[in-house]
């Protein structure tokens, strides 16, 4: 309707510089000029269809009005013919250059607009996305500024039907859900026809996963410029996540910090007076004499078991903390064995423990002091478990059926184990040690298991890998 | 009559400081005693002792601080007092120059039996000739005997026997190896030194079962664990 009147008012301006010509007598050369001038005005201010129209119209009043025979729509003279076609190609021309430029200029300031927009956006995602909601803001804005009537930010979880609306403007029916899990699914735009342009679901993509979908509905705006809105938005879920994923592994580092201090700060506390302790027992020891020193004896068999204890606990407590983390090495088991009695030195002093490694057995590849604190374990359990006249055994062989592994073993003559306990469950008095034994074990890539020994007793058995150490060449002597 | 050797002991608690005064004094050692490192600098400098026994963990300067100063302008021996778990604080110990550990709680002989190998490191350090229960090397002769039985050993196997012998009681650490016997070679890995250290503990030791001379010191290297005869 708007368009008919346009064409309307472009005709009367025609046949305005018309009767104006007339009036002004003006030769047929002016009033061609006079006309073109027109319908070049009226193209820029029209569009295509009123222009061509105009044109036409313009011709045929040139032609009756100015060339000979006027009040005719016929003309006498050839060179006419030539004046009138010029001038109808002429204004055909010049409409359509005029046009061109015009949808030039309105798509250049279109892209203008578009890369405004998309410049807003990125400002305002990657300026704001550490502060909560600033998000679901930023799509809301972007949406806007695409001309979007309404829509929004929906970021799936687990899955393209685990959807969380972070931020929605206008109506949200049922069928929206489905929508953008069908785009969230297939990974591609859907574009669907609405009342006030399209509705445009853009899937977030990154890495070829899509995290959310951007919907923008009753929009005008091109397909590129939503697409590129989206890329952003996704670059800014993304650069969300990280940003979370971040804060959180820096509070885990200074939660392991302070893991750390304290477990030092124990140690050193608990450590230290312990150290005082024992050097006060042996001062003891040498001053005293009869039942009481069987009575500091038991003390310093008691301070140790305690020291024991406290060392496991914070063996296990630096392991759980990820305070230290196994550093495994080629260890000799006779090194092994050799560590662990100077480190008991109470079970040593009254108890005959044997010690056997077999020729062919290879370095152990283990974290020695994990080691030391389960074979120290297993050793007391032993020294607990059975009479004192008995010897305990550490043995050390490569795994008779498994070549990868080292067997250790701690063999006592005491009790052995109850019926249906052997490899399952533990005797009372194996409780603790046993299960610390067994925690570090699986730590240092091993196995603990405990079985009945063949004429009586338990063996507790350690698997651990074998290290491989590189062959290197001799130069005989 | 010999002069007693003075050890000066570093540490911030004082029980630790007091039971450890009187078992050194009782077998046979001067003491100095100080709370913390910059009073142990100061003791260190006014009463030259013959040996170093620090903490690690003290308020003010603590017990790498000391080693560092110290370091700077002496030899000294330093025996530190590491808590069990503290395998970085030994290995940083050791190379800021600290020449022995004892972990926490330990007992009067380990700690005697670490305080005498250091002072007895200066006095075997330059000799060719080292005698050891049923061992001996002789450096200029080329030849090791234990047990009454000649070792052959190969010219790697006698280089890590002398410089651990050298450094008895003390522990010696990988990097240190190599730079001595394979003189810092390039690809020389802790695992090259694993093999031959291996290959010499096999001919020397008379029962694999039972090391008496060499054994390993976890992620540091190896020490040498007889005393010198």
């Amino acid at each position: 309707m708007r368009n008919i009147g346009r064409a309307v008012a472009a005709q009367l301006i025609v046949f305005a510089v018309t009767y104006g010509a007339l009036r002004l007598r003006t030769n047929a050369a002016t009033a061609g000029f006079a006309f073109l001038i027109t319908i070049l005005g009226i193209a820029v201010m029209t569009d295509l269809a009123t222009a061509l129209i105009s044109s036409v119209v313009a011709t045929l009043c040139y032609n009756y009005f100015f060339f000979p025979p006027i009040g005719t729509f016929t003309i006498e003279e050839p060179a006419n013919w030539a004046a009138l076609i010029s001038f109808f190609i002429a204004s055909l021309v010049a409409s359509r250059l005029v046009l061109r430029a015009r949808t030039q200029a309105e798509h250049a300031e279109a892209r203008r607009r578009e890369v405004e927009a998309l410049y807003a956006l990125s400002i305002d995602l990657f300026t704001a996305t550490n502060r909560v909601g600033a998000l679901g803001e930023a799509a809301t804005r972007a949406l806007s500024n695409a001309g979007a009537h309404g829509g929004g930010l929906v970021l799936f979880g687990n899955g393209v039907y685990d959807q969380r609306v972070l931020s929605w403007s206008g109506p949200k029916g049922d069928e929206v859900e489905d929508l953008v899990g069908g785009a969230g699914r297939h990974k591609r735009t859907l574009e669907i026809p609405a009342p006030f342009g399209r509705d445009v679901y853009l899937p977030l993509n990154i890495g070829g996963k899509v995290v959310g979908v951007l919907a923008a509905r009753g929009t005008t705006a091109t397909l590129r410029a939503l697409e590129s809105a989206a890329t952003l938005v996704a670059l800014a879920v993304e650069r969300e996540r990280f940003l979370a994923e971040s804060a959180h592994m820096q509070a885990l580092r200074e939660g392991d910090a302070l893991k750390t201090s304290l477990l030092r700060a124990v140690s050193h506390d608990l450590s230290t007076p312990l150290t005082a302790v024992a050097l006060q027992i042996e001062r003891l020891r040498s001053i005293v004499d009869g039942p009481a020193a069987a009575t500091v004896d038991e003390i310093a068999e008691h301070t140790g078991r305690l020291r024991r204890r406290i060392e496991n606990l914070l063996a296990m407590a630096r392991l759980e903390a990820r305070n230290v983390v196994p550093r495994p090495e080629p260890t000799p088991a006779a090194d092994l064995f050799r560590a662990v009695r100077e480190h008991l030195p109470l079970v040593v002093r009254n108890r005959q423990i044997e010690v056997r490694v077999a020729a062919d057995c290879p370095d152990v590849f283990v974290d020695p002091s994990l080691a030391l604190e389960i074979l120290a374990n297993l050793i007391e359990n032993a020294h607990q478990a059975s009479p004192i006249e008995t010897t305990i055994e550490l043995c050390a062989y490569r795994h008779p059926l498994d070549p990868e592994q080292v067997r250790l073993e701690v063999s006592d003559r005491g009790p052995g184990l109850a019926t249906g306990a052997a490899e399952t469950s533990d005797t009372p008095r194996r409780g603790l040690g046993l299960e610390i034994a067994r925690s570090l074990g699986n730590a240092s890539g091993g196995n603990v298991t405990l079985a009945n020994r063949t004429g009586g007793g338990a063996i507790a058995r350690i698997d651990l890998p074998v290290a491989h150490l590189p062959a290197v060449d001799e130069v005989p002597a | 009559m010999t002069p007693r050797p003075r050890i000066l002991i570093v540490d911030d608690d004082d029980g630790i400081r007091t039971t450890l005064e009187q078992h050194l004094v009782v077998h046979g050692f001067d003491v100095v005693v100080a709370r913390d490192g910059i009073e142990g600098m100061e003791l260190f400098t006014s009463m030259q002792p013959d040996l170093v026994l620090s903490d690690l963990a003290m308020p003010r300067a603590d017990g790498f601080e000391l080693i560092r100063r110290i370091r700077a302008t002496s030899e000294t021996p330093i025996v530190v007092l590491s808590v069990r778990g503290g395998d970085v604080d030994k290995v940083r110990a050791l190379d800021l120059g600290a020449d022995d550990f004892v972990v926490k709680p330990f007992s009067t002989p380990e700690l005697l039996a670490r305080v005498r190998a250091q002072l007895r490191r200066s006095r075997i350090a330059l000799r060719n000739q080292m005698e050891f229960p049923d061992l001996s090397i002789d450096l200029e002769k080329r030849k090791v005997v234990q047990g009454g039985r000649e070792v052959r050993l190969t010219p790697t196997e006698l280089s890590i026997l002398d410089l651990l012998a050298r450094h008895a009681g003390r522990p010696v650490s990988f990097n240190e190896i190599i730079a001595t016997v394979w003189k810092g070679a390039q690809g020389t890995s802790n695992d090259t030194v694993r093999v031959h250290v291996g290959a010499l503990r096999r001919k020397l030791e008379p029962d694999s079962s039972n090391p008496q001379y060499i054994v390993t010191e976890p992620w540091i290297g190896f020490r040498f664990i007889a005393e010198p005869v």
